[in-house]
């Protein structure tokens, strides 16, 4: 099952703490998001494999913007 | 006085009226009651029995049931109680009127002599200022009885339940579908627990959205929990199964009173009115960037860690909830730093607004946790409508006359500080942690607008501007706050539950009038 990870809001892309390829459990952390004074963490939405990172540090990031893919 | 020797006697007729009581009792009839639980549903009366202590329901109109158009032939078999099971009875010792639909009777279908019954209920929830709730399962009007142009005298019970609304507490639990203008019955009560799988609401049923429109859906994808608890926000909770859903609506009661002249009920506790929280850094990192789950505080504060969440699965910024402190209910507020910063946003607005209004309504107690970066900005959330949604809860919170507590815990920024019960907005106690931040905006916003000239004559800009944040930084700080009396008091943040205790108990005799209006003008 292929799930995409969405940023919830708009922000700077801070940091990808995930590698292509890792394999992480349900609300691993996967990305930083800084936005509103805070760091936000992208969670997985679910466990499995990271198959494609579609965002680079300090990137600006929108809103439903599909950041990353979990297989 | 002598009676012919055909007419029956007393015992005949009471045996007549077992039998009409019986096969009322019966519902639709084995088959269908094996139907409905094949749907993993309880029986309209399995549920009543849930719902209520034992044996105190007391059922009226146990023997209506449909009457052909002309009114000329009844239809007895067809439709037992006309598909809707009304009465009365206590719930933890309180009396409330309960109308529990029958899907097992011509699918829970609305019949004119149904809904004469529950009009009965409405009305006399208002004569005795007692709580209504429907067990909602229900394919909606029934049309064979509403078809035409007789639909214009229609539609009294929405209006009701207007009229009754902030006057008893109206609860509208969703246990099978509830399809058509009928989904306006959860629309305007005050709390809507659903059962995940089974219920959905929707204005228009998946066969007359095809017909109106010709999308294809199904009744549960268009309005089963997964949208109306996730996204849409009109459902409070969704729950598992018949009995975890009736559990519910009997466990938000407990937190209401039984109407808007009576103070909520009180339940004791052994918890300590002072107990200290010696974790509470733990939980809320130093760095005021980092994120942490204010769940975990809220059940630190509480009576006995027990938090009673409404839509905790909705707008997940902001977390609405009943708790009890020392014994007495209390809405809770709080920003939940977790979930999008704890930046406010159109639905978190929207969800605090109402459940402020509900509070409020019904002489609950508000207790708000502030760690609000401040309102999301930018182009998207401004097509949403930000304004008229912050502007509800600007207006929710002003309104208020409940006693109400405000504890800034750390961040407390811009209009997010107003909506959060800050100073303007009449907090009786109004108190911050050491690590509060309470300021129009963070130091790196403020030196962009108030030093631009500066930092572009600079030499080296990025090291001016780090120059001038600093300084900035250096003024927000919760002691100047406290030096102009403008928070009560700078407290250790083990002290909360007591501070916020003492604080609700002084605004115990709060008496507040506003100035006359028919009403205000609210920004929805």
């Amino acid at each position: 099952m292929v799930t995409e990870v969405k940023a919830e809001l708009v922000g700077n892309l801070w940091k990808i703490v995930v590698e292509l390829g890792q394999v992480v459990e349900e609300d691993d952390t996967l990305m930083i998001l800084e936005s509103m004074k805070m760091e936000i963490p992208i969670t997985a939405p679910t466990g499995g494999t990271v198959t494609d990172i579609l965002v680079s540090e300090g990137e600006v990031v929108q809103e439903g913007q599909i950041v990353a893919v979990i297989e | 006085m002598s009676t012919g020797s055909d007419t029956p006697s007393l015992d005949e007729l009471t045996a007549a009226l077992g039998e009409k009581r019986a096969r009322s009792l019966a519902m639709g009839g084995e088959e269908r009651i094996a139907q409905q639980h094949a749907r993993h549903k309880l029986t309209a009366r399995e549920r009543i029995d849930l719902l209520f202590d034992t044996g105190t329901f007391v059922e009226l109109g146990l023997l209506a049931h449909q009457h052909s158009m002309t009114g000329a032939v009844t239809e007895p078999e067809r439709t037992p109680a006309d598909g809707v099971v009304t009465g009365e009875g206590l719930i933890d010792g309180r009396r409330v009127y309960c109308a529990a639909y029958d899907f097992t009777v011509m699918a829970g279908s609305m019949g004119m002599i149904g809904e004469q019954k529950v009009a009965r209920l409405r009305r006399k929830s208002m004569l005795n200022r007692l709580p209504m709730i429907w067990l909602l399962d229900s394919a909606g009007a029934r049309i064979q009885e509403a078809a035409g142009s007789t639909f214009a005298g229609s539609g009294a019970l929405f209006f009701e339940q207007v009229q009754m609304s902030g006057v008893v507490p109206q609860v509208a639990a969703m246990l099978g579908p509830c399809a058509a203008g009928t989904a306006y019955i959860p629309g305007l009560a005050d709390f809507v627990p659903m059962v995940k799988d089974t219920s959905s609401m929707s204005l228009g049923g998946a066969r007359l959205v095809r017909a109106a429109t010709g999308e294809e859906t199904t009744d549960h994808d268009m309005g089963g929990s997964q949208v109306h608890c996730y996204i849409s926000g009109v459902g409070d909770l969704e729950m598992d199964d018949d009995p975890a859903c009736i559990a519910a609506v009997r466990t938000y009661l407990t937190f209401m009173p039984s109407n808007n002249r009576e103070a909520p009920p009180r339940r004791e506790t052994a918890d300590r009115r002072d107990r200290r929280i010696d974790d509470m850094e733990k939980i809320v990192p130093a760095n005021p960037r980092a994120v942490y789950d204010m769940r975990k505080v809220l059940t630190r504060l509480a009576d006995d860690g027990d938090v009673f969440e409404v839509k905790p699965t909705f707008a997940r910024n902001i977390i609405t909830a009943f708790v009890r402190f020392n014994g007495r209910s209390a809405g809770v507020v709080a920003n939940q730093p977790m979930i999008k910063g704890g930046a406010l946003d159109i639905d978190a607005a929207d969800k605090a607004a109402r459940f402020i209004w509900l509070c409020d309504a019904f002489n609950i107690p508000l207790v708000f946790l502030q760690d609000v970066p401040g309102f999301i900005v930018g182009t998207e959330v401004e097509k949403q409508g930000i304004i008229r949604h912050g502007a509800k809860m600007l207006y929710a919170v002003s309104e208020a006359t409940v006693p109400k507590v405000t504890v800034v815990l750390r961040k407390a920024y811009g209009a997010g500080y107003f909506v959060m019960c800050g100073r303007g907005y009449e907090p009786d106690t109004l108190v911050a942690w050491p690590t509060a931040e309470i300021s129009v905006m963070g130091p790196e916003g403020a030196v962009d607008i108030i030093f631009t000239k500066q930092i572009a004559a600079a030499d080296d800009p990025a090291a001016a501007r780090a120059e001038y944040a600093a300084a900035v930084r250096q003024t927000i700080d919760p002691f100047i706050a406290a030096s102009w009396a403008m928070v009560d008091d700078i407290i250790d943040p083990a002290d909360t539950r007591r501070v916020i205790i003492d604080a609700l108990e002084g605004a115990e005799t709060k008496r507040q009038r506003r100035a006359w209006r028919k009403h205000g003008v609210p920004p929805v």
